[in-house]
């Protein structure tokens, strides 16, 4: 059957025609997609797949084991930096290694369009040992998906697959295959490899490395490393995932005149590599991300024959993702003559993303600003990961850091340890359950003098509505649970009507000393209507 | 055959709608596609963009090259500025003249409107007015949608039939306002097209066109003539730039005796 699929949903799609019995995420762009996307397909599976968004990626890839120890297949996805904060089971699931098939999902975001760094999940593959393949096109979004489960099962490893912005986002026809059935549940026969105390994990590790030649001939072999020798000495391109996209459209016949392998599985085919390098005068290495394989194939600059251009050289942009325009510039090209307009500089401003109207961060801000004006000295507050966020911006300018996923709470203390006075954060309720709640243990625990904002909207807003897995008093026990006393716990309505009376409040906890916890509770304006929704079901997060 | 296409807005002006149907048209017309689009942050009252690519043969890349796009397509007259680099010299700009000021830098509007209507092909309208027409207030993208179809390489009568697709689950007095607002749209652009085909300067046209009112059906042939004769005249640039400036609507069905210098 033929379908328009996001990249995203085509890899969902593929998943759950593979046969996968469960799915975990944590929301994140632009990997967002694939679970609401299973969510959507999980209960005309027979028997419905099962799954969560899950309180973090770390947990997300821990249930995913857990269905893989039990036999069945599981799909965990995330975006790239949500793989840091997985890395634990990461590598460790490596090591281990997969019964049920095992596919961790993971988009990639160069360019940062929604994201705090450009990092390359193949790092990851590579670091745990384990396959990573790169689809270049929503087709190969679905048969890589369906592949990698297979793989998993083969070969007894986690496979990584690696999506980038602009196939997780973008849509194109994708053809289904036949779905598979679910596998039988049954425990792993030896649980001695999940139990990783060293004398296991020794031997653990030895299999890993014993499964190493096996993957080396898969990638050797797959059709996706294709290598295309030409009969002369020419120079040869070695692409990767969607590069290959933008250099068909930026060279075009003249590929031709080229040496071309194409890279889409790895561990990386070296004997490919080898007779590539052995029929090339030059090597131009392209791929969408990090320099690689560009590192690995030239050993770090070191190889001089034959010449290797590429990202570490100069010759490709080292940053920011790669274009067809800046394909062409790299390879010496004319850029295409475009409509110009006298004038337009004049008359086009940027537009950036901003709160909406009658959001409650807005109140919060406004509060939490005129509560700290007057204070002498320089006032910083640490700032976390969501829509509030933008509060960095004009106009409120509030916040002054914005480091990773649960940060602010920790940087907080460290800043109160520094001899700052008064130290602030604010946190959203999405990410304080995410990754806020170890922090604000650390904090209670060693009574810091930190005044912490949970910023409680009810919902995960940024990536566009997924259930928070805490929100109104659920919050107050959470972190009462935490250790904070219960008279230094207090809930503001951040409204323009309750302006005076919270700027009070925030004043004089601020003058007081040790923690206090101060939440903005009020719903998300924007999606009001999805959270009335989440209220009504007892479970919103599960399918 | 190939058509690239560049759809843009701001967050919440429904960009990635416009994206969905004319994907799902290519796709019936038989056209491979490829879909781009910005999901995320951007979305919050930031600049939206999605592209279509549509061709005979298979398509290689997601991205759209600079200076290779046939149409640039917003539902806002500024941002369509911020695309006019991906458009070959004879490409067109499809926009709503209808500012959306969510910034403090906005540029002062007759300036810019005086660097828009440069443009050499160009179909302005005023997707807002034409929207209230048809009932349905948010239906902007839809007249802009209509506004670009007769130039996109898809058939009508298929984006008709997959925007109804979309507004099905809505209930039919959304689906049917927002084939009306198409409808409008449509009439509105294959008048300008026309025009300008015709030898009108882009510039006149886009000041008259968005100070009209149209019905959800073509304007008339004879009556496009009449209204080519009278922009063909001496004082056109002048009565053009008054009919722009005072903003009232002339209803385009009636003719042009109503446009004076």
């Amino acid at each position: 059957m033929d379908r328009i699929l996001l990249g995203d949903e085509a890899v969902a799609l593929g998943a759950v025609e593979a046969g996968i019995s469960a799915a975990y995420a944590y929301p994140g762009t632009p990997s967002t997609e694939i679970f609401e996307t299973i969510r959507r397909h999980a209960a005309e599976a027979n028997p419905p797949i099962r799954g969560l968004w899950s309180t973090n990626e770390k947990v997300a890839l821990e249930e995913g084991v857990g269905v893989s120890y039990a036999g069945k297949r599981a799909l965990v996805s995330m975006k790239h930096v949500g793989l840091n904060v997985a890395a634990d089971p990461f590598m460790n699931v490596a090591v281990a290694g997969a019964h049920g098939g095992l596919v961790v999902a993971v988009a990639d975001d160069p360019s940062m369009h929604s994201s705090q760094n450009e990092q390359d999940s193949r790092y990851f593959a590579d670091f745990a040992q384990v396959p990573c393949l790169e689809p270049s096109n929503q087709q190969e979004c679905y048969d890589f998906t369906r592949e990698a489960f297979e793989l998993s099962e083969q070969l007894h490893v986690p496979v990584l697959l690696r999506l980038v912005t602009r196939l997780a986002h973008s849509r194109a026809v994708v053809k289904s295959a036949p779905p598979r059935a679910q596998n039988e549940a049954r425990y792993v026969d030896d649980s001695s490899l999940y139990t990783l105390i060293p004398s296991n994990a020794r031997r653990a590790y030895g299999k890993l490395l014993d499964k190493q030649p096996a993957m080396a001939d898969y990638s050797e072999n797959h059709p996706a490393n294709a290598l295309t020798l030409r009969d002369a000495r020419l120079p040869g391109i070695l692409v990767s995932g969607v590069a290959w996209n933008y250099l068909q459209e930026a060279l075009g016949p003249a590929l031709e005149q080229y040496h071309l392998l194409r890279i889409g599985v790895y561990p990386l085919p070296v004997r490919k590599i080898r007779q590539l390098l052995d029929a090339s005068t030059e090597l131009w290495l392209v791929e969408e991300g990090y320099p690689f394989i560009e590192r690995y194939v030239s050993a770090l600059g070191l190889l001089r024959e034959p010449p290797i251009k590429g990202k570490l050289t100069g010759h490709l942009p080292r940053s920011g993702e790669l274009t067809p325009d800046a394909l062409r510039q790299s390879f010496g090209l004319p850029v295409r003559e475009a409509l110009r307009l006298r004038g337009l500089d004049e008359v086009l401003v940027g537009r950036p993303p901003r709160l909406c109207d009658a959001c409650p961060h807005d109140d919060a801000y406004a509060a939490i600003s005129e509560a700290i004006a007057d204070i002498e000295g320089e006032v910083r507050v640490q700032g976390d990961i969501g829509c509030y966020a933008l509060g960095y911006l004009k106009p409120h300018q509030a916040i002054h850091s914005c480091l990773c996923m649960g940060a602010s709470i920790g940087m907080a203390i460290g800043a109160a340890h520094a001899g700052m006075r008064p130290s602030l954060c604010v946190i959203g309720d999405g990410t304080f359950t995410h990754s806020g709640m170890a922090p604000l243990l650390d904090a209670a625990r060693a009574d810091v003098p930190i005044k912490v904002f949970i910023l409680d909207n009810s919902i995960v807003a940024m990536t566009g509505g997924q259930p928070t897995m805490a929100t109104d008093e659920q919050v107050v026990d959470l972190v009462a649970g935490l250790g904070v006393r219960r008279s230094r716990i207090h809930i503001i309505s951040p409204t323009p009507q309750k302006k005076a009376e919270n700027v009070r409040l925030i004043r004089d906890e601020i003058a007081r000393d040790g923690l206090s916890v101060i939440i903005a509770r009020r719903a998300c304006v924007t999606y009001a209507k999805v959270i009335k929704e989440h209220r009504r079901s007892c479970k919103p997060a599960s399918v | 055959m190939n058509f690239d296409l560049v759809i843009c807005g701001v967050g919440g002006q429904g960009v990635l709608s416009i994206a969905w149907v004319i994907d799902q048209a290519a796709v019936e017309a038989g056209f491979h596609i490829k879909q781009p689009e910005v999901h995320g942050m951007a979305q919050r009252g930031g600049a939206v963009s999605a592209f279509v690519r549509m061709s005979d043969a298979p398509i290689a890349s997601d991205l759209v090259a600079d200076g290779t796009a046939r149409m640039v397509l917003s539902v806002e007259p500024m941002e369509c500025l911020r695309y006019a680099k991906m458009l070959r010299p004879d490409g067109w700009i499809v926009t709503d003249v209808t500012p959306l000021k969510n910034v403090s830098a906005y540029p002062d509007t007759s300036r810019l409107f005086e660097v828009l209507f440069s443009a050499p092909r160009l179909i302005a309208v005023d997707a807002a007015a034409l929207a209230r027409q048809a009932g349905m207030v948010k239906a902007n993208n839809m007249v802009m949608l209509g506004a670009a179809a007769s130039l996109l390489p898809v058939p009508a009568a298929l984006i008709e039939k997959h925007l109804t697709a979309l507004f099905a689950a809505k209930g039919e007095r959304i689906a049917n306002a927002n084939v009306e607002a198409f409808r409008m749209g449509d009439a509105a652009g294959r008048f300008a097209a026309a025009l300008v085909a015709d030898g009108v300067p882009a510039g006149i046209v886009a000041r008259v066109v968005p100070r009209l009112a149209f019905q959800s059906r073509p304007v008339q042939a004879h009556i496009t003539e009449q209204w080519l004769q009278r922009l063909r005249a001496p004082d056109a640039q002048d009565a053009a730039a008054h009919l722009f400036g005072a903003g009232e609507l002339l209803a385009a069905d009636r003719g042009p005796s109503a446009l004076t210098a």
